[in-house]
């Protein structure tokens, strides 16, 4: 996908002047908060719970190649096929050359992200192969000009009811509806006819289990379950990242990834598919495919930022995220929002692409405190922020006045004439008000707010003051 | 009961902004009974450089801090930002100098938010001041989720015969300070600090009361804004001091 | 140089791998994998009604309907009774392994076979079922075709009381000793497919069944 995170500020600020996406944004803030909340309470002991998933990660990310051979070899035995894909290129290429081997000229899909980072479906496009979304988010966007999504779990959650009411009515050319299971339904009959037609199915995978060889899948609509059991082939992309080691650790996983996501004890379908339908078989794929994708995930193995890779893409630092409640997530102009994005978009697609969103964020530790395998994602941000400052990737002004900060902080009598002409300059520009309309020194403050002015002097005056008055008086 | 010796790092915004709130922290100390010292040299604690990524300008301030500072029984600060950054990343920032590690983790375990100290080791039973009128408390996000100061302040206003506390709704959710964040991304920050307000608002309380003084800037600023000239933005050190 | 061997290339020397740490490596992946260790539980009372019990509640959060029935043969008349009351077709797609009961004589046209988009009611059994969270797990094989309980607009499941196991754990306990190696399809089924997609309002009967009905057998 094309990133425009370089223009995040742009886009935050477009997001804040759109009235519509405001509303749908505050509508929508809080509800999977709220029900997430909710959820993990019937967890005796979520801590315990979030603990047992962070050590299955790590167990897996700490000794990555061996546990991705593992799982390789497993899935070979099931008669499935494994290709390995260093980069979204090599994703397009494997899947159009898979797709043209089965003569396929339709693929259904259920959401895949790394679909999103490879632009999978402008390559399947220009290959004359139909790609077609069926979770019902993306499906949304795909119909909407193949708008990018705002969201890791909800990708349309910036739409609202009224936004998809017009589309539909565009779109399907049917009278326009106005209530969400009728809307609902309009999607699921068109679909339909796509997952019987499909020759081909493609997912994601929220894990691979190394002991079997399988991929599980969690999804609520059941497309997911439609895209790998009606067309005879089925592709799986994931990250290399994905692989956990037992059937028993995806149960502890499934404890606390749909509560953290949705706020679900359990999400509908959760499938764990292995291996290809045997001859006498009514249903499922004939060819499984898995496509291990790198895309800069290998580079990240060993790194100050390895505890990233724990990630299970959940959504819910986002949800948490009061940077992304106010702004949604088309402002991050990558493929991943949030917190989680502001860590993985310097990393996959480039630290010089996005330098701002390592510092779009208040590091208010609400994401990490959320996160189901208790990802340290404030560190993460500020570690990406240390990085930008070493390749000197920050702008000069700010280099230049954190130094001078630094170097001034450092030698008290100077921080205090400093600050007492710092103090002195503010309370004349407040005048006799108790305010600051506007702040020459950082305008940005003043773009939403006043800027209280200060008492007028010092602490450090006023508490030498007091000090000498007392050795006066004693 | 030997007398408790605590060095009073003030913060360098209180410094600048807000020296009342220093001499709040001191009043309550000194009526506590502590023998409060103000070392003079003190400036910053290094955390907007640390947040910064300019990590030789954060080590450089921590290293001067703690020199200042390990030589009291106690150290307090009035706000959790600060006293977060001198508990919890302190000794995280010399991974590689196990010298100063050892200082900083040593410093870090006798620092202390201020009403946290007031309610953990001093086990204070009274406060010096009174307040009369509604209040509704912002939780600071370092404080908070970094030191786990929830009750403290509420238990110390409790204290106060005329002050009744009134919960708003979200309010351990951010104000949209996050330090640079508010002057880097002005727009969103002030968007963050709207819905804090609205919150405020709705609890109806005549002030909001927080042990940040960064916060409370924003708060401040973004009330005002809004033409709200009434609600009052207050330090829980000034309420518990009766200076408010 | 091939992408697999670029790729756990660059992996192992983020992970700094030797001869050494991959041994312990390796030692640790055959504990993990043989260990199988368990993560915390929320507590279930595994008295056997104590989990029919804590089954059809938590069956009915996820929007499933749930009807107890003494014995086998009274299946078919179960689920003639459901479809008359839900005024539903008296005619379904079921598994194969299901079609030697009477349903003929309930008044059912039942065909035993794999699912067709036109098939709008789909009768299952299920592998097991898992009390913690009111969830079946349906085993995909000739006899047990995965469609049946998702393309058609009504799945009926029928479940053994004696098959309602605690914890999924038990579930994988229990597929490892009477299947071996895991079938083609594993899916764990939570009442009628639903979605959240637009203003995050539950909508059911998105790609899959509207309702899901289980028939719970107790003896």
């Amino acid at each position: 996908m094309e990133i425009k995170s370089m223009h995040f500020k742009a886009n935050a600020s477009a997001t804040l002047a759109n009235v519509v996406l405001q509303g749908n944004l505050k509508n929508a803030k809080g509800k999977f908060v709220t029900k997430r909340a909710e959820a993990i309470k019937d967890l005796d002991d979520f801590e315990g719970t979030r603990d047992a998933a962070t050590a299955i990660r790590n167990k897996v990310i700490d000794n990555l190649d061996l546990w991705l051979e593992c799982f390789e070899r497993k899935a070979l035995d099931t008669g499935a096929k494994v290709f390995w894909a260093k980069d979204g290129a090599e994703v397009c290429r494997l899947v159009t050359e898979i797709a043209r081997s089965h003569g396929v000229t339709k693929v259904t899909k259920s959401k895949s992200m790394l679909s999103e980072e490879a632009g999978l479906n402008q390559a399947l496009e220009a290959a004359g192969i139909q790609p077609v979304e069926t979770d019902l988010g993306e499906y949304i966007l795909q119909v909407d000009n193949n708008e990018p999504p705002s969201h890791i779990i909800a990708p349309a959650v910036h739409k609202s009811l009224d936004d998809v009411a017009d589309l539909f009515h565009k779109v399907h050319g049917t009278p326009r509806k106005t209530e969400i299971p009728a809307l609902t339904r309009e999607a699921r009959e068109v679909l339909r006819g796509h997952f019987l037609s499909a020759e081909m199915g493609l997912s994601g995978g929220n894990f691979l289990v190394a002991e079997t060889g399988s991929v599980a899948l969690v999804t609520n609509e059941g497309n997911g379950r439609m895209v790998t059991t009606m067309p005879h082939v089925h592709v799986v992309i994931t990250g290399i990242e994905k692989v956990i080691p037992t059937l028993e650790d995806l149960s502890t996983l499934m404890r606390i990834l749909p509560r953290s996501a949705t706020g679900q004890s359990i999400s509908n379908y959760f499938s764990i598919l292995t291996g290809v339908k045997k001859p006498e078989e009514h249903d499922g794929p004939e060819h499984l495919y898995f496509i291990l994708v790198d895309s800069g995930r290998a580079d990240v193995v060993g790194t100050d930022f390895h505890a990233m890779l724990r990630c299970i893409r959940c959504g819910a630092c986002m949800n948490h995220c009061p940077v992304y409640q106010t702004i949604g997530g088309h402002a991050y102009g990558w493929v991943y929002p949030g917190p989680m994005g502001s860590v993985l978009t310097p990393l996959y697609a480039g630290m010089e692409n996005s330098i701002d969103l390592p510092h779009a964020a208040t590091l208010c530790n609400q994401c990490g405190i959320v996160c189901p395998v208790s990802i340290p994602l404030p560190d993460l941000l500020r570690k990406l922020r240390e990085k930008q400052t070493e390749r000197g990737l920050r702008p000069l002004t700010e280099r230049i006045g954190l130094r001078v900060w630094a170097w001034v902080a450092q030698r008290p009598k100077l921080y205090a004439l400093g600050a007492s002409l710092g103090v002195r300059y503010l309370k004349w520009l407040a005048g006799d008000t108790d305010r600051i309309r506007l702040l020459p020194t950082a305008p940005e403050w003043s773009l939403g707010r006043d800027f209280p002015a200060p008492q007028g002097k010092t602490f450090r005056e006023l508490y030498a003051a007091r000090q000498t008055r007392k050795g006066a008086t004693t | 009961m030997p007398r408790v010796r605590v060095g009073l790092f003030v913060t360098c915004l209180v410094d600048l902004m807000r020296p009342r709130i220093g001499f709040a922290a001191l009043k309550l100390l000194e009526t506590a009974g502590c023998e409060v010292i103000v070392p003079d040299t003190q400036t910053c604690c290094g955390q907007p450089a640390w947040n910064s990524g300019d990590a030789p300008g954060a080590v450089a301030l921590a290293k001067k801090t703690i020199a200042e500072f390990e030589g009291f029984e106690y150290v307090v600060v009035p706000s959790g930002s600060c006293g977060e950054h001198v508990r919890i990343e302190y000794p995280r920032l010399f991974a590689d100098e196990p010298d100063w590690r050892d200082r900083a983790t040593a410093l870090a375990s006798r620092t202390y938010e201020l009403t946290d100290f007031l309610v953990t080791v001093l086990k204070v039973d009274s406060v010096p001041g009174d307040h009369e009128g509604t209040v509704t408390y912002h939780d600071s996000c370092s404080g908070l989720r970094g030191l786990g100061i929830k009750e403290q302040p509420r238990s110390l206003l409790a204290k106060m015969k005329g002050v009744s506390l009134k919960e708003m709704n979200g309010c351990e959710e951010c104000c949209g300070f996050g330090g640079t964040f508010s002057i880097k991304f002005g727009e969103v920050s002030a968007a963050i600090a709207e819905r804090k307000c609205d919150n405020v608002h709705a609890s109806g309380a005549q002030a909001v009361v927080g042990g940040d003084l960064g916060c409370l800037l924003n708060i401040e600023g973004k009330l005002r804004r809004m033409g709200d000239e009434n609600t009052r933005v207050l330090h829980i050190a000034e309420v518990l001091a009766g200076d408010a | 140089m091939s992408s697999r061997e670029d790729i756990l290339g660059r992996v192992r020397v983020g992970l700094n791998r030797s001869a050494t740490n991959a041994a312990a490596g390796r030692a640790e992946m055959a504990a993990a994998l043989s260990n199988r260790s368990h993560g915390p539980k929320p507590a279930i009372d595994s008295n056997p009604q104590a989990l029919l019990a804590r089954f059809r509640i938590k069956s009915e959060q996820q929007s499933s309907t749930v009807d107890i029935v003494a014995q086998d043969s009274d299946v078919p008349v179960a689920v003639e009774r459901y479809l008359t009351a839900m005024k539903l077709p008296k005619a379904a797609v079921a598994w194969p392994s299901l079609a030697p009961l009477d349903w003929v004589g309930a008044g059912l046209k039942v065909e035993g076979r794999g699912a067709r988009d036109a098939d709008l009611v789909g009768i299952t059994g299920c592998f097991c079922a898992v009390a913690e969270t009111g969830t079946l797990m349906l085993c995909s094989s000739p006899d047990t075709p995965a469609a049946v309980s998702l393309l058609p607009e009504t799945h009926i499941a029928i479940v053994s009381a004696s098959r309602i196991l605690a914890y999924m754990e038990d579930a994988w306990t229990l597929a490892r000793k009477e299947l071996g190696v895991l079938p083609r399809a594993v899916n764990f089924i939570s009442g009628p497919s639903r979605t959240g997609d637009i203003e995050q309002t539950i909508v059911l009967g998105a790609h899959g069944p509207y309702r899901v009905h289980l028939v719970i057998v107790e003896s």
